[in-house]
């Protein structure tokens, strides 16, 4: 027998029940006999909102039967299916509403039966706010009383709305669970009929909210597919009824999730043996998500914390990415290779550390969804910044393998341990990023080895290919820039204009993480910046930029240049990788990198220079930006580009020569420019200097005076 | 449905029409003339029953001559015909798989050709047995090109390719000796099989076509599709357009028709290059176009985006818009037409292969090695033609549809994920599209292939049979130019779901598919192969049990024959909308229709009533739902 065959006989046997119960009733009470469902004024809702047509009497009800026959057409198809499952239902509606001649009550406590007008439209606002997120039809007794207490419960404590139609109804009452509308379980009746009392639910949302004409069907079934987010879970054994029930089910949308062993219809009709995973099962078929609104932590989590800062005296341990190895990573994964909530220490714990020591860590966080690009990841990641720094008395700066966080004693005895850094992140992720991840797994890793390795053999190659991808973008090959004002809980004043070629100072945030920030979230920090006006293309200076910058700086700034450190320099936040400033004695600039704790031939160190810049005020002669923008065509390009860089800490000027000599080959023909530039091995002093620059011959000495 | 409507053939045709009119006006020929001037055609040839293969004849059967001057019968005259049309095909993919190769041998970190998709080089490697780890992806690369030129020529054993079909498929080919050795070498023995005093025997023919169809569908594409997915990166769903509304009056307009990607890609890689764009704004175009016809566009379309200005029948349409600076060709289905028509126009017509070399037009030698410049050239040869454009001869018919391609198995793979549960399936299999099949709710699968051919209206059988079928919840996979008549009318287009039966139209409301998937050019019929040979380890039926049929109703090259045999020999029925040159022999058309059923479990229909074809089709695949009771 096929899936179809078997709905047909369904159908036909409730079919046939129907005719005898109709006949029946005009045998003894006449045609002219009324029937009504009470507190409604949908007449028969599910047959008038497929058929246009009210059914007032029992005479117009055997006319009704005659109608439903004609869709119960016998092609191989599944319309016809699906049609056998639409008639299936309106013959249960059909019996049900016999139940109701002589303003009977047919249905006692705890069953409902028929749900009033009224119940509706007080479901109607938490359904579409997502307050309920969904609605689960329960159909059946479930293998065992506690199965069935652990399933209804699992949906309650996600706030979906429960209806029971069957035998779990005494399941429930054996158990002594508590029932009702209040508490979002409807026992509606134990005849499989009585499901369809949810269906009219279903159905009246259609006409009530989503002005659907009665009659018709189409707009009826795209309406419920798309905006009823309900599912059944039919438990074993099922019969051939309640196949052709499932049928109509999966006409208006809904997936029916079984522990029988069936036919299988993709994301329609899934057979799940385990009733211990009906929930998550029938969630992913309907892709309903529920809102994580608490995050289980020891303290506090708010926005309030976002700003506060741990001294070294307070600090119970430090993770800092400029000492040791540590990185923080998205990874997208295949949906079954996550196991969702998954948090995974591999390591000590944070309270096997000394009182104010030093540590590696490093934490990844796998993701997977339908809809996840690898474009997002490192969007993803840019936020880890502001979700751990909501901790109170944690406190997180800087990205990527360059991340430090602090974790005060407070929050320490509190009980705040290593495994709650992923609880957080798992929460934050799957809440925010709903739209596109379905499935988060956190690993959280203390073991020092491990993350030594792994930052080198898994996270850099990473963050390097995603650069990489900048390289064949240009400033004039786009036609839009983004602001980016994710630092402004720090500097409520500060905006980034990111573009291809000069990324975020923060060094984490390019042109197409912005791209995508902006699309995943089109009100978020990353908005769209048009340069159809420019004012002076040699700083990099347009109209529409400065409009910008003047709206996301809440009017602190008017203008800004792109390309110049002298003339409107773009503002720092605090959380630049590097800064820049000018070297009188040799017409050049220096650099100064975040991990570099020496002194630099300004006289001054990174700390030192980081106070002169930050806060998002401009400081002519003075510029925070990525590392990566090091070697961008675009660096400096109003005061004659990269050939003014004089002076750089060695390891930095490591990490950046290869593409800086590139850079410097292209714009000037000079070969290994990087062997012309300072380092503290070289000087670090002015004079020193001057004269290693004179010796190389460094071409910053003979340009323009800067000021 | 809100705006969406499908395009008519009729709509075609008018704009066709004209099109034509502008011809008329600059002495242009077309094929529609040549078509009245060459019917009626040689009925001996229809019949395939005329043999000029020694210089004795030519032999032509008649009721009172029944056998050539060396005595040949009508079968193994129209069987040796057959197999030379077969091998003349899968030299011809086979070749065109071997450039691809060349091309992977050619790839550099820092060439024109890079590896775009190291992961499914990775993959094939390991197929083959080659070691992967630690090597540089360029030498992998290189290694594997070698291996696969290899494959062409390979002394012993059989295409390497051939272990992705089911056990039982291998062992029925090589029980019936039909199992693909070197590719080169099953074409020469062809040829030698129907060199004068070689074989008359029609079985021994016909299953020399079968397995010369297969070194072709399991060797010489399948090598031409995986490779240049390796090179160019594997297709996964994008969205672009189709028909001549996509060419653009305001730009320099260059048209890429043929086969071989590693021109088009090219092309379109240089012409979008800032230095190219800003050179054709400084020649007062606002920018550059490209677009394609034939398969080379079907490649660029599912890799790029790259819109379709048409199929095979459009190739001529392309440049009667008078808005045609160039079109550019590498190999097959090229007319020679296109020479004398540039000529009424300003259109250049470059050739670039030493393989298909034509008179009025401008050579200009595409090779791997050199392709930067080469494509270089192309491009700004077209974009200084842009001046001499004449304003009054442009007319582009305003007609396009939207459609969605890029359907790679890989793709679809990855699409069928999207409708798996977690919680219960396995993820990167075909199974949800399985349980689509056996629950009923998609009754089956048709692969779509072919080309146009004047003897069938234009597009017409693949545009309606795609209608029938699709309203019959059976889905669609298509490729070539029979996948470009789709594009055009909008069947590829995710609202054509509206036109499906209740079952196909939930499958591309929960998939997100439109119901017609573009699987690639014609080489790319390996991807179906792949395709089907999944689907049968993935369902643990044999393929010829699938509830999936073959479908070439317009075709007319030889490649479509060897296509034709591979698809059979691998289990599929075929159905065909024109007759292979059979038709004088019963006994190999009873062999082709019949015969060697029992020999692959698979074999041809030939109807040219389109409608009755489709019906054929719609019956084959609920009897093989009811022979395995579902």
């Amino acid at each position: 027998m096929t899936l179809f065959d078997v709905v047909f006989s369904g159908n036909d046997a409730v079919y046939g029940l129907t005719e005898n119960a109709i006949n029946e009733a005009i045998a003894k009470y006449g045609e002219d006999k009324a029937v009504a469902f009470p507190d409604t004024a949908y007449s028969l809702p599910c047959y008038y909102g497929v058929t246009g047509t009210k059914v007032g009497n029992l005479g117009e009800l055997k006319a009704a039967l005659g109608v439903v026959k004609t869709l119960m057409t016998r092609e191989q198809k599944l319309n016809d299916a699906f049609m056998s499952g639409v008639a299936t239902a309106l013959c249960a509606e059909f019996i049900e509403v016999l139940k109701y001649i002589d303003g009977a009550t047919p249905y006692e406590a705890p069953c409902y039966g028929h749900l009033a007008d009224a119940v509706i439209r007080e479901l109607g606002v938490p359904l579409v706010t997502g307050d309920i997120p969904g609605v689960a039809v329960l159909l059946g007794a479930a293998p065992t009383t506690e199965d069935a207490v652990a399933l209804v419960k699992s949906y309650q404590s996600q706030g979906i709305l429960v209806t029971l139609t069957g035998g779990i109804i005494d399941q429930l009452e054996e158990a002594g669970y508590k029932t009702g509308a209040n508490v979002r379980v409807i026992p509606l009746g134990k005849d499989v009929t009585s499901v369809i009392h949810v269906v009219s639910v279903a159905i009246r949302a259609a006409l009530i909210f989503g002005n659907v004409t009665p009659g018709d069907a189409g707009a009826l079934m795209e309406y419920t597919m798309k905006r009823v987010p309900a599912f059944v879970n039919a438990f074993a054994p099922l019969d051939p009824v309640i196949v052709a029930c499932g049928a109509g089910a999966i006409a208006l949308g809904f997936p029916v999730v079984t522990n029988e062993d069936t036919f299988k219809v993709p994301k329609s009709l899934i057979n799940q043996p385990d009733v211990s995973k009906f929930n998550a099962t029938s969630l992913e078929a309907r892709d309903i998500k529920i809102k994580i609104t608490n995050i289980d932590i020891p303290v506090a989590y708010a926005s309030a914390f976002e700003g506060e800062i741990i001294r070294r005296k307070d600090m119970q341990v430090e993770f800092d990415g400029s000492r040791v190895d540590c990185f923080e990573l998205v990874q997208t994964k295949e949906m079954s290779e996550i196991e969702d909530h998954k948090i995974e220490l591999i390591g000590p714990d944070i309270d096997t550390f000394e009182v104010g020591s030093k540590h590696s860590l490093a934490y990844i966080v796998e993701v997977a969804g339908k809809s996840m690009q690898a474009d997002f990841e490192p969007v993803i990641e840019r936020k880890f910044h502001s979700y751990l720094n909501c901790v109170e008395g944690a406190y997180h700066t800087g990205q990527r393998d360059m991340f430090r966080i602090r974790i005060g004693k407070d929050t320490f005895a509190a009980g705040f341990r290593a495994k709650h850094i992923g609880e957080i992140l798992y929460a934050k992720v799957k809440s925010e990023f709903a739209a596109v991840v379905d499935k988060c797994q956190v690993k959280i890793i203390t073991d020092a080895e491990l993350c030594t390795k792994l930052r080198h053999e898994l996270a850099i190659p990473v963050f390097d290919k995603r650069d990489e991808r900048l390289l064949t973008l240009t400033d004039e090959s786009v036609d839009v820039y983004y602001s980016c004002i994710m630092c402004q809980a720090f500097s409520p004043s500060h905006v980034c204009v990111v573009t291809p070629e000069r990324l975020g100072l923060c060094g984490a945030v390019s042109w197409l993480d912005a791209k995508a920030t902006n699309e995943l979230d089109p009100q978020g920090p990353c908005q769209v910046i048009t340069k159809e006006r420019p004012i002076d293309e040699r700083i990099g200076e347009y109209e529409d930029v400065n409009e910008a910058v003047n709206k996301f700086s809440q009017g602190a700034l008017d203008d800004v240049s792109l390309y110049s450190i002298i003339e409107k320099p773009m503002t720092s936040c605090g959380c630049f990788e590097c800064i820049c400033g000018i070297e009188p004695l040799s017409n050049g600039v220096c650099i100064a990198n975040r991990e570099y704790a020496g002194m630099t031939p300004i006289g001054m160190t990174f700390s030192e220079l980081a106070s002169m810049t930050g806060g998002g005020v401009q400081t002519p002669g003075f510029m925070g930006h990525g590392k990566h923008f090091i070697a961008s065509k675009k660096f400096m390009k109003a005061e004659g580009g990269v050939a003014r860089i004089v002076w750089m800490p060695k390891e930095l000027k490591e990490q950046v020569a290869e593409r800086l000599n590139a850079t410097a080959k292209e714009l000037y023909n000079i070969d290994n420019f990087s062997d012309m530039i300072g380092d503290e091995t070289i000087a670090e002093d002015p004079e020193t200097l001057l004269a290693f620059l004179e010796e190389k011959g460094h071409p910053a000495l003979s340009m323009e005076p800067m000021m | 449905m809100g705006d969406f409507k499908l395009t008519t053939v009729e709509e075609f045709e008018a704009a066709t029409e004209r099109l034509l009119e502008t011809g008329k006006k600059v002495g242009a020929d077309g094929w529609q003339y040549r078509v009245k001037n060459q019917t009626p055609h040689c009925k001996f040839g229809e019949q395939g029953i005329c043999c000029r293969i020694c210089a004795m004849g030519p032999c032509r059967i008649t009721p009172k001559a029944p056998r050539g001057i060396c005595g040949c019968d009508v079968h193994g005259i129209v069987a040796r015909n057959y197999l030379k049309f077969t091998a003349g095909g899968s030299a011809t993919h086979s070749d065109h798989g071997r450039e691809i190769c060349h091309t992977l041998y050619c790839t550099d970190p820092n060439g024109a050709y890079k590896v775009k998709d190291p992961e499914k080089l990775i993959r094939i490697a390991k197929e083959w047995g080659v070691e992967t780890e630690g090597k540089d992806i360029y030498d992998l690369a290189h290694e594997m090109a070698l291996l696969a030129l290899g494959e062409y020529g390979k002394v012993f054993g059989y295409q390497n390719f051939i272990n992705r079909a089911p056990e039982h498929t291998q062992e029925l080919w090589k029980k019936q000796e039909i199992a693909p050795r070197a590719i080169d070498r099953e074409v020469s023995c062809s040829l030698h099989m129907t060199h004068m005093g070689c074989s008359s025997l029609p079985e021994a023919l016909i299953r020399q076509s079968l397995r010369s169809g297969l070194c072709d569908g399991w060797g010489g594409s399948m090598a031409g599709t995986e490779f240049s997915d390796v090179l160019f990166g594997t297709p996964k769903p994008i969205e672009t357009e189709a028909n001549l509304g996509v060419m653009n009056a305001d730009n320099v307009n260059i048209v890429v028709h043929g086969h071989d990607p590693s021109l088009s890609e090219m092309i379109c890689e240089i012409a979008d290059s800032p230095e190219m764009i800003a050179y054709a704004k400084e020649k007062g175009a606002k920018g550059i176009t490209i677009s394609g016809v034939c398969c080379t566009s079907n490649e660029v379309a599912m890799r790029r985006g790259i819109p379709m200005a048409g199929n095979f029948l459009q190739q001529e349409n392309v440049v009667l818009t008078g808005a045609c600076e160039l079109i550019v060709v590498d190999v097959q289905c090229i007319f020679p037409a296109l020479g004398p028509l540039s000529k009424c126009f300003h259109t250049k017509f470059v050739t670039t292969s030493p393989v298909a070399q034509m008179p009025d037009s401008d050579f200009i030698r595409f090779s791997p090695e050199n392709a930067t410049e080469n494509a270089k050239a192309i491009v700004k040869m077209a974009i200084d033609n842009f001046e001499n454009r004449k304003p009054e001869l442009v007319h582009i018919p305003q007609m396009k549809q939207k459609a969605t391609v890029g359907y790679s198995v890989e793709a679809i793979k990855k699409q069928l994920d999207t409708v798996a549960n977690s919680q219960v399936d396995e993820f990167g299999t075909t199974k949800p599209l399985i349980e689509c099949i056996t629950s009923g709710v998609l009754r089956g699968a048709v692969a779509m292939v072919g080309c146009n051919n004047p003897k069938v209206r234009p597009d017409t059988a693949h545009i309606e049979l795609m209608k029938k079928l699709i309203a019959n919840d059976i889905i669609i996979v298509a490729s070539g130019c029979s996948a470009q008549a789709a594009a055009k009318a909008g069947l590829m287009d995710k609202r054509a779901k509206d036109l499906c039966g209740a079952g196909l139209k939930r499958v591309c409301e929960l998939a997100d598919i439109p119901p017609v998937l573009h699987m690639g050019s014609c080489v790319d019929i390996s991807r179906m192969m792949v395709l089907v040979a999944e689907l049968a380890k993935d369902s643990g039926l044999n393929i010829s049990q699938l509830p999936v049929v073959g479908c070439a109703p317009e075709w007319m090259s030889e490649k479509a024959v060897s296509i034709g045999n591979y698809v059979v020999a691998t289990g599929l029925d075929t159905f065909l909308g024109v007759d292979p040159y059979v038709s004088g022999s019963d006994k190999v058309a009873e062999l082709l229709t019949s015969g060697i059923r029992d020999w692959v479990e698979a074999a041809y229909t030939v109807e040219k009533d389109i409608d009755k074809l489709g019906d054929k089709m719609i019956e084959r695949i609920e009897e093989k739902r009811r022979a395995i009771g579902i």
